[in-house]
Order: structure tokens, then sequence, then C-alpha cells
């Protein structure tokens, strides 16, 4: 079945599923799969750190990255994924053009996501992040391929 | 530049729809504030559609209204003549931006959810940073890319070469004036001209990418630019040409913003957006 995750939302499915979230931007797009469980999730968070707008993260945790990762994980836990076989993948994390450093959304979820990864002993095995495009990703949870497209050309992950 | 498509382009300005003459009656009624409820009520007798477009949003969760609003009369005491003229307007233009957009690659309804997101963040900047008299930049950041409607099959055709214009560090407004002779902002200006609409929206239309560029500064145009980009970064209205676009650094400094009023003006958007691109039927 296909799924689509919106803007701060998170979907966990098993075996033909597939799963898609559009226009990832500055937001990061978070894949976990477990290749023996055959079950995955997807997480597109908006904002790396909760602290701006508590209220909004306890109303939904998937809005930031400091809230929407740990609860991933624990979904995909709770569905029977183990934390040795994960195959954790990311995209999106876009800037815009300037050097503006307060625009670096994108930039600064990637480097929460790295640091909360690294805390908990969590390797990326591939990412596409960075740079102006816009990004749609489909995961496949069969297989646990991630299909990217952007700018009208598709790449595998 | 092709000279020859600034004129193919400038014809498509001509004919493009004139805003609806229910919405322009009202407008100008709302504007005088001698104008009384019963001659609001009159105009809009026989539009059921925007009545019923304005009755849902004055009782939209957005507005937190302590008890229900049952009637035109009553949405005008309520809410005011300003906050009226808003939401007639964000009715009216509903049917011109809810369509797919070809070249930015815009599916059905994303133009439209980007203008309304662009109007919410707005409005959340001016809140945040305590900006007055915010109405026009309502209004600048609703249509502040209604030149897409009218530039996207522009695009489309010229689509490769402005890429490859783009793909050279420049963004993408640029690529398309540097390839059609033209860009969307400057569509979008020409089209609020002809509406009759006033210089300052329309300037912040025209220089929505560009605030440097503009004549005179203007806090309109800056809160529009920062609006568009917050908007395009959190996925609304993102289209094929993605974050290609330039935040200029000058603007932040003069609005005095800061990263967390940024962060925090994501986070009330998203909502917002979703519960208001849901209420309004676009006819």
């Amino acid at each position: 079945m296909r799924h689509v995750v919106v803007v701060a939302d998170m979907i966990i499915g098993a075996k033909n599923d597939l799963v898609v979230t559009h226009a990832l931007g500055s937001c990061l797009g978070l894949m976990v799969y477990d290749p023996v469980a055959k079950i995955g999730g997807l997480l597109h968070a908006m904002l790396p750190l909760s602290k701006i707008n508590k209220q909004k993260a306890k109303e939904n945790p998937f809005m930031f990255v400091d809230t929407g990762v740990p609860v991933l994980f624990k979904g995909i836990y709770a569905a029977g994924g183990q934390k040795q076989r994960l195959i954790v993948k990311a995209a999106g994390c876009g800037n815009p053009l300037g050097k503006n450093e307060m625009f670096k959304i994108g930039q600064r979820n990637y480097t929460l996501l790295k640091k909360l990864l690294w805390k908990n002993g969590v390797l990326l095995e591939s990412e596409d992040v960075g740079g102006t495009n816009s990004r749609t990703v489909y995961f496949d949870l069969s297989s646990g391929t991630v299909k990217i497209s952007s700018c009208g050309k598709e790449s595998l992950l | 530049m092709k000279p020859n498509k600034v004129n193919e382009i400038m014809d498509k300005v001509e004919s493009f729809p004139s805003i609806p003459g229910v919405a322009a009656k009202l407008m100008a009624l709302l504007d005088n504030p001698d104008s009384s409820a019963e001659q609001i009520e009159k105009a809009l007798k026989y539009d059921a559609g925007l009545t019923a477009n304005i009755l849902k949003l004055s009782n939209s969760a957005y507005f937190c209204m302590m008890s229900k609003i049952g009637s035109v009369k009553q949405a005008v005491v309520v809410l005011g003549f300003k906050k009226l003229k808003q939401l007639v307007l964000t009715s009216c233009v509903g049917s011109l931006l809810n369509k797919q957009v070809l070249g930015y690659d815009l599916q059905m309804g994303e133009l439209w959810r980007h203008s309304i997101a662009v109007s919410v963040a707005a409005e959340a900047l001016v809140a945040e940073l305590e900006i007055p008299d915010s109405e026009d930049i309502l209004t600048a950041a609703l249509l502040h890319d209604v030149g897409k409607v009218v530039m996207g099959e522009f695009v489309q055709k010229d689509m490769e070469e402005i890429w490859s214009a783009a793909s050279k560090g420049i963004s993408f407004e640029a690529a398309e004036e540097m390839v059609l002779g033209m860009n969307h902002a400057a569509i979008g200006a020409s089209i609020l001209k002809n509406w009759s609409f006033p210089k300052h929206i329309v300037d912040a239309v025209r220089w929505h990418h560009n605030p440097e560029d503009a004549p005179e500064h203007s806090v309109i145009i800056d809160i529009v630019h920062v609006a568009n980009i917050l908007s395009l970064m959190i996925g609304i209205g993102l289209g094929s040409e993605g974050l290609n676009y330039q935040l200029i650094p000058s603007v932040t400094e003069r609005l005095g913003l800061s990263t967390s009023n940024l962060e925090s003006v994501a986070s009330r958007t998203l909502q917002a957006v979703n519960e208001l691109s849901g209420l309004i039927e676009c006819g």
C-alpha cells in the first residue's frame, strides 16, 4: 500500500508498503529499515530543536528532529526491528542560496541528526542532503530501496 | 533575452482574468470607514459562495472566536473591516491561484497552499516583530506569486535553457529573466497594476525576490521576501526550482529578525495553512 508522509509526520510500515514523502526543502527525511523484519519508517521533520515551540512539540513530536527521531526509532523497535540490523538513510536538509546563517535550517537539521545518531551509536548508510534541490522520497519496504526524485531525475540512495 | 517572448507574455497578462466584480466592490466598501454593515451585507447578498466562505473562515479555529458567527452582519462587527477585507480577497483569488502550474511543476492546489502559507507566515512575522498596520503585507503575501500562473507555460517551454542558466549559481528568477526577458515577480506586479492595486502592494510583489533592487526599502517587501523563502523551505509550494532563490542578508538585519523568530514562525505556519486551505472552497 502507498502511504504519503506529510510535513511534520511519520509512518512506520511493513512489507508491501511504499512510503512516499514529497517536496523536502530544508526539512529532514529520515528512513530507517530492518531488512530481516522487513519493516521501516519514514520521518519528515521540519525544524531542529523543539525548545522553539514546546507546545507544538507536545502536540506533534514529528515537527522537530530532536523529538521526532527518538519516536521513529522507538516505533521501529516496538514493531520488531533490531538496532544492529537497521539501515538508516537521510535526505533533504537543503538551504536557499546566499550566506545567511539564520536561514540554514536544513543544515541545522542535518547537524542535529548526526549528533543524535552518533550519541546512540548509529551510522548513516547513505545520504542525499544539502544544496537547493527539492527532493521526493520513495521508500519501498519490501526491499528497503530508497529512490530520490529531484529535478526530474531519479536516483537510488 | 527574447523580446518577442516578452510581448507574448505581456499579451497573456493583458488577457488574465480581472478580480471578480463583487470583490472589487466589497474591497472599495471595506476601504471606506463610513460604509455600513448593511451595505456590505447587500453587496454580498448575491454571492452565496463568498458568503459561505466568509462565515466558514470567521468560525475557523484560526480566528479563535468565542461565539459562533452566523451572519455577514455579525462577521462585520466581530472581525472588523480590515480582517473582513482580507477574507474577501482570500476567498476571491482562490479560484485564480488554485490550479496546477506547469513549468514550476506545482500540482493542483500547491500554489494556493503556498499563497496561504506566505500570508500566514507573514502574519506570524508581523506579530513576532511587533510591526503595526499589517493589512497590506498580508495582501501582498497572498498574491506575491500570481505571476507564476501566467509564467508557467513559458517556463515549461524553455525549461532546459532556464535550468542551465540557474545551475551556474544564479537564482531562478534571474534565470527566468535571462532566458525569457521577464521574471514571475514582474509579471505578478503587472497583473496587480491592471487590477488597480496600490503601488506599495504592486512593488512588494515586484521585488519579493530582490528587495535590494526596489526603488525604496519597505517593510512589506522585506516581510514577503522572508515569508516566501521560509514557506518554500518547509516544502509548501516548493516547485521544481527548489530553494534556488537568494535570501538577502540585509533584509533580516533591517527587520531585526533572529533565528528563534524565524523557527518559531515556521512552527506556527504549518498547522494554520492546513486549516485554512481546507476551509476555502474555490469557485
